[in-house]
């Protein structure tokens, strides 16, 4: 594939109407285009080695002095590296398992959760960190890490943290944001801590984030502060609370939150559709966002051809490697909503009967995906990789671990189309084992009757379905600079490896899904 | 230099813990002798639950050398509730932190513990003006923003509150029309967070919103910021898009149009507006999408225009566009 012809590349215009907006959008133009290969260049290789030793030196020699701002972040620093290594295509050998599963269980808080450092306070995020680290080194039995997550305590600290207007904090006296939401969400899912008492109101919280951009911000006001027609203001707090009134997004439309409300409203779907029926009279309304303008936000923050089609995280700020995950990564969730994700053919999958013809057409369609795939890929490779090793924000910026995690976790989302594919989802509902699910959940919840035991047991199954349905959609890899390039593909909610999310899970919910790869009948 | 509290007469009765016991950790940070030695101590306060004047110190050290050190945050917090502090004081220190490390969560959440103790409108207000020098250094620090308009509806008083906000959004985009959360902020004060003294005629403040975003987008014209607002604008009160069908149609012309006339509703495009506008040939699509029948045929020939020429990055998306306004037509 050659790189992309500095012909097309146009000016973001400017209208004659410079400010500081401009200014900084036309400097970062230059700077990205100078990082342009010569032209006759025909290859952009992946720098795999120097990108997987830039993670390694950080695992083995330790991190400097500056990395004390991420004191609070350690289990972060742990999964962005060896998720990274799992991106990359690299195994880990036993001894830094097992390394690495004592030092995550030093995080484990006393009164559940994780916490960003030993001897500090759990918090929503970390944990969701460290439980993706574990289920990237971790296994069942005796120094395996899983067992010794104390699921129990972690969903009463869970519970702890739940606001009445559906939100959590992230921590004790911590703030609201959708990042800990998502967090928690990921890590009930894994673990098998789902409780409709849980979920509770979680929906419409994230519903009330979308701001009229379309993406979300990072909270909302709980609407008890206002009257709904009313301009009399209300004593904050104290009043009753009106199901009419506002409840504002906090902050403007934003890459990280709105990945994270959206991968958390996917996650979410069996729940909205168990418990929010919309049926007349129904106590509960369903809970809406308006996915339309969702995608058109998404596909709006992919910069132009001079920014090499990479990902912006607000409208009018600059490009940056990390939202080609947080963005770039959030289309296909919004595919997914629209119901345009239906896969032609999921790997290992036989073609169905009937569309024989068709298929070998189908798998000949390389491409339904809504955003630019080869353009993000060339972003991040022209502008992405560091010379020394490691992927960053943009040029001139050094490479770190975070960029180098969201960057190669964007390739992935850029290079393979993973979408929920309806026969491994039934694949995986005709082996269900309600007795062990029901047995392994780690969650202290008592249905109040049959008929609410039923629903839930039923929202456990298909959320665990749903989880494991995402599949890889053959014949739509695309890989820019060769299939040397390739890294593996990512689940486009958990951002964990398809297997390393597929043993989790199994583990914490005692079932024995079908293999993904059964052996083909015929060739 | 040695001013480690381990040499320090006045901590010698704390078991400073070190962080990790009988651990070998993976990825460990090489910290400075100073953060090592302070957060020894830390651990040590946490594990006794000691709340003292000396743990506000201990904290406040811990916090200058890693201000994301959400749980020295929640520990200080705990202490200056429990000592019951001048939380004027506080916000005093915070003052100085919060200029500091403007992109930490943690700076602002404190905050915004500390306004909810004090509740009081007369320092919400000075908030305003703090976070306004604020944001003349970042003017688009998004948790700034985002606490901002958390004082906002949380004290939610129109007099001494709101009633500058919108003034203050029309200063900010004077100086940077492209300034996409000074329009955010608008929105937010105009719509989204009830009704303001004095924009109670709805339709009144429609107006005023759209002609405030058209003469914003006459200005420079490839500003999606502006876009969006009235977008926005109209989706949030159910106004069809053809009521701005007029003001769009300069815009998706290759040349301003020859004309004396002034129309007043619907400004033209600035004389170095770089034209077609990507962004009216999308809303003008919109408009004839939202008319149906006939139209979608204009529409569609938008999107293709956009899709193969205009637009190319998003051609998946704007084929898409075609796709579904087909099926539905």
């Amino acid at each position: 594939m050659a790189a992309p012809r500095a012909s097309e590349m146009v000016a973001t215009p400017t209208d004659g109407y410079p400010t500081a907006t401009s200014s900084l959008q036309s400097d970062t133009e230059i700077t990205i285009k100078s990082h342009l290969p010569s032209s006759g260049t025909p290859q952009i290789a992946l720098q795999k080695k120097s990108h997987f030793e830039f993670l390694l030196r950080n695992l083995r020699q330790g991190l400097p002095e500056r990395y004390t701002s991420q004191d609070a972040s350690q289990p972060w620093l742990i999964y962005w590296t060896l998720h990274g290594f799992s991106i990359l295509g690299a195994g880990l050998d036993d001894q830094t398992k097992k390394r690495t599963i004592e030092t995550l269980l030093a995080l484990q808080h006393p009164d559940g959760g994780f916490a960003g450092g030993p001897g500090q306070a759990a918090h929503l995020l970390p944990t969701y960190a460290a439980i993706c680290a574990f289920a990237v080194v971790g296994r069942p039995g005796e120094g395996g890490g899983w067992d010794a997550i104390d699921r129990n305590k972690m969903y009463n600290f869970f519970m702890s943290l739940k606001q009445a207007d559906g939100s959590f904090l992230v921590s004790h006296h911590g703030e609201v944001d959708v990042r800990g939401i998502y967090c928690l969400l990921v890590v009930a899912t894994l673990l098998n801590l789902i409780t409709p008492e849980l979920l509770a109101g979680v929906p419409d919280f994230l519903a009330t984030c979308q701001t009229y951009e379309g993406g979300f911000g990072n909270a909302s006001f709980p609407g008890w502060a206002f009257g709904s027609d009313d301009t009399e203001a209300t004593t904050p707090l104290s009043s009753p609370r009106d199901p009419t009134a506002p409840r504002p997004p906090l902050g403007e439309a934003h890459g990280g939150y709105t990945f994270c409300a959206t991968a958390s409203w996917v996650l979410l779907q069996p729940f909205i559709k168990l418990y929010h029926p919309p049926v007349p009279g129904n106590p509960l309304p369903e809970p809406k966002i308006n996915t339309r303008a969702l995608l058109r936000w998404c596909v709006q923050m992919q910069g132009l051809p001079i920014e090499l089609g990479g990902f912006k995280g607000r409208t009018n700020k600059l490009v940056d490697g990390c939202y080609s995950w947080w963005v770039g990564g959030c289309v296909v969730l919004v595919e997914t909503l629209l119901g345009l994700a239906a896969p032609h053919i999921a790997a290992g999958e036989e073609p169905a009967d009937e569309h024989d013809e068709d298929s070998a057409k189908a798998w000949d369609d390389a491409d339904d995906s809504l955003f630019n795939r080869r353009a993000l890929q060339e972003y991040i490779l022209c502008a992405g990789q560091h010379p020394a090793g490691g992927l960053r924000d943009k040029p001139p910026k050094p490479a770190d671990a975070y960029h180098t995690l969201y960057c190669a976790a964007g390739l992935a989302a850029a290079q393979h189309r993973v979408v929920p594919s309806k026969a491994r989802e039934k694949a995986v509902l005709l082996t269900w084992d309600p007795v062990q699910a029901h047995a392994k959940s780690g969650a202290t919840y008592v249905s109040p009757s049959d008929v609410e035991r039923e629903t839930f047991e039923e929202l456990r199954k298909q959320m665990f379905a749903h989880a494991l349905s995402w599949s890889e959609e053959e014949g739509t890899t695309t890989y820019v600079g060769g299939a040397a390039n390739r890294v593996n593909a990512a689940h486009p909610i958990f951002n964990l490896t398809i297997t390393h999310a597929d043993g989790i899970l199994a583990h914490f919910y005692g079932q024995m899904p079908p293999s993904r790869y059964p052996p083909r009948g015929k060739k | 230099m040695s001013d480690l509290l381990a040499d320090d007469s006045e901590w010698a009765d704390v078991v400073p813990i070190r962080q990790y016991e009988n651990v070998n950790p993976i990825a460990p940070i090489f910290y400075s002798e100073e953060y090592k030695d302070a957060t020894d101590y830390f651990r040590g306060v946490v594990k006794t639950g000691e709340m003292s004047p000396r743990v506000l110190k201990l904290t406040e050290r811990v916090i200058r050398m890693n201000p994301a050190h959400y749980t020295a945050w929640q520990h200080r917090y705990k202490t200056v509730m429990a000592l019951q502090v001048s939380l004027e004081d506080e916000l005093e220190l915070m003052d100085e932190i919060a200029t500091m490390f403007l992109k930490t969560y943690q700076v602002w959440h404190h905050r915004r513990l500390i306004l909810t103790a004090l509740n009081s409108v007369d320092a919400a207000a000075r908030e305003l003006v703090f976070l306004k020098t604020v944001l003349e250094n970042d003017s688009k620090n998004y948790h700034t923003w985002s606490y901002r308009q958390w004082i906002l509806v949380h004290f939610n008083d129109e007099e001494r509150l709101w009633a500058g906000e919108r003034p203050y959004v029309e200063e900010l985009l004077e100086e940077d029309v492209r300034n996409n959360s000074a329009w955010h902020h608008r929105f937010f004060v105009v719509f989204s967070s009830g009704v303001r003294a004095g924009d109670e005629d709805r339709e009144q403040t429609l107006r005023r919103e759209l002609s405030f975003a058209k003469e914003k987008i006459a200005l420079a014209p490839n500003n999606l910021s502006a876009w969006n607002y009235l977008r926005g604008a109209l989706e949030h009160t159910h106004t069809p898009f053809t009521t701005v069908t007029a003001f769009v149609e300069p815009y998706t012309a290759s040349e301003p149009p020859a004309t004396d006339v002034v129309d007043l509703d619907n400004p033209l495009p600035s004389a170095g507006a770089q034209l077609p506008c990507v962004a009216a040939l999308e809303f003008l699509a919109d408009i004839y999408e939202e008319e149906g029948g006939e139209k979608t045929a204009k529409a569609v020939e938008i999107w293709k225009l956009l899709a193969n020429e205009k637009d190319t990055m998003r051609k998946k998306y704007w084929e898409h566009r075609i796709r579904d306004a087909l099926q539905k037509a």
